[in-house]
């Protein structure tokens, strides 16, 4: 006897065999007693099986939503609500992108002056560089002398009368730029490409639609449990 | 119930129906886990894993016998349970005795109808048979379980253990030609009919 035969025991005691391998092994099960003897064994393992007591569950195995991680159904509205804040949420974003971009030109104009108070202000160095400009030519026309006016022309000029040029000239340029700058800020709302009236408008969209988007996805979870 | 009805609303997710379904098979889910792990709480475990895997991949059922596709769940949810207990080995708990000694079978699960030495008896024989069962390779274990205790014909444990046929005949010869070699050792537990056969054979 091998281990084929133990198999073939096996499926016959399930009734897994085909008629013609069921009768030829009844017909040797009938001859050999050591055959027998394996099937008995056989038979009497899985007759112990079968007797086991089935236990019942310790407790219900049924799941809840939140184990399956469904979601309640939501309303159709509820993602037009949505889609309405994620809109008006990106237009007002890029409503302060293109204000930003169109402010910041007027915001270096009115800037300008700024740094010019220390040099002088910004008519001040155009007087400046004037004589320093029309000497050039000259020097060109002259070249035995080429470095020493390029470098008479700012030393002429700088400190003695740049002194005397800010302490006379800095009253009236600060009163100028005061001026400017008044000018500049009230220019500023006017340059706003996008009213502020409509951001305004935008950012209500965005919290009423927000808010309604978020009590109806209240509303279904409440109904949905 | 209507089990084709249930199972097409269970896969439009429809969770009470399949709830009904869990109420239906989860004893059968529950003795498989425990006959292949060997633990109840383990086996509960493996249970409640099973049938969340069964919802979530009901769609993919197409058809036939909707046991042994639970079988195949549970089957792979065993699985899992025991790759993890390789990962992190632990301890049973187990109620201590007056002594502090562990109990070895615990009666404390008792059915409150039987007298106390039917429970004895009924607990001493299953101990013997899962202690038997837990020293088979798990392949056989599982082969075993589905073909002996829950009765699934051959096709069927061919199915839900994903092997051929041939391989589930020759495990389940193995298993039970191991098992009752491994139940001798417990002879003086075995019901009034096997030891007579036992004593006959001697």
């Amino acid at each position: 006897m091998n281990f084929r035969d133990v198999e073939l025991l096996s499926a016959y005691l399930d009734g897994q065999l085909n008629p013609s391998d069921s009768a030829r092994l009844e017909t040797r099960l009938s001859s050999n007693s050591q055959l027998r003897a394996v099937m008995d064994d056989l038979r009497e393992a899985r007759g112990l099986l079968r007797q086991l007591p089935a236990r019942k569950a310790p407790r219900n195995f049924t799941l809840t939503r939140k184990m399956v991680g469904l979601k309640p159904p939501l309303p159709r509205t509820y993602s037009t609500f949505r889609f309405a804040t994620v809109f008006a949420a990106l237009l007002l974003f890029l409503t302060f992108a293109v204000n930003g971009f169109s402010s910041r030109p007027v915001s270096f104009m009115a800037s300008a002056p700024a740094p010019a108070y220390g040099i002088g202000g910004g008519g001040e160095t155009e007087s400046l560089e004037a004589p320093a400009a029309t000497e050039a030519p000259a020097a060109i026309e002259a070249p035995a002398q080429p470095s020493t006016d390029m470098q008479i022309a700012p030393t002429e000029m700088s400190p003695a009368t740049e002194n005397s040029a800010r302490s006379a000239e800095t009253p009236q340029a600060k009163t100028g730029e005061g001026e400017l700058l008044d000018q500049n800020q009230a220019q500023v709302p006017n340059d706003a490409v996008v009213p502020i009236g409509w951001q305004v408008g935008l950012g209500i969209v965005i919290v009423v639609c927000g808010l309604a988007a978020f009590g109806l996805r209240q509303l279904a979870v409440r109904k949905w449990r | 119930m209507d089990e084709s009805a249930l199972i097409t609303s269970a896969q439009h997710g429809d969770l009470d129906a399949f709830n009904t379904l869990v109420l239906h098979y989860q004893d059968a889910v529950f003795n498989t886990a425990l006959r292949i792990l060997g633990d109840d709480e383990q086996a509960a475990d493996a249970s409640q894993d099973a049938f969340i895997s069964a919802f979530r991949s009901i769609a993919s059922f197409r058809g036939g016998l909707f046991k042994a596709w639970l079988m195949r769940t549970v089957t792979n949810a065993c699985y899992d349970e025991l790759r993890r207990q390789k990962r992190r080995p632990t301890t049973p708990l187990e109620p201590d005795t007056k002594d502090g000694d562990e109990m070895d079978s615990p009666r404390w699960l008792a059915d409150p109808g039987m007298s106390p030495e039917q429970i004895a008896e009924a607990y001493e024989l299953e101990h013997a048979i899962q202690h038997c069962l837990d020293g088979l390779p798990v392949d056989f274990r599982i082969v075993l379980v589905m073909a002996d205790i829950q009765g699934l014909d051959y096709s069927e444990v061919a199915s839900s253990v994903r092997v051929p046929l041939g391989t589930i005949k020759s495990r389940l010869a193995r298993a039970r030609l191991r098992l009752r070699e491994c139940l001798q050792d417990f002879w003086e537990l075995l019901p009034a009919a096997f030891r007579l056969h036992e004593e006959a054979n001697a």
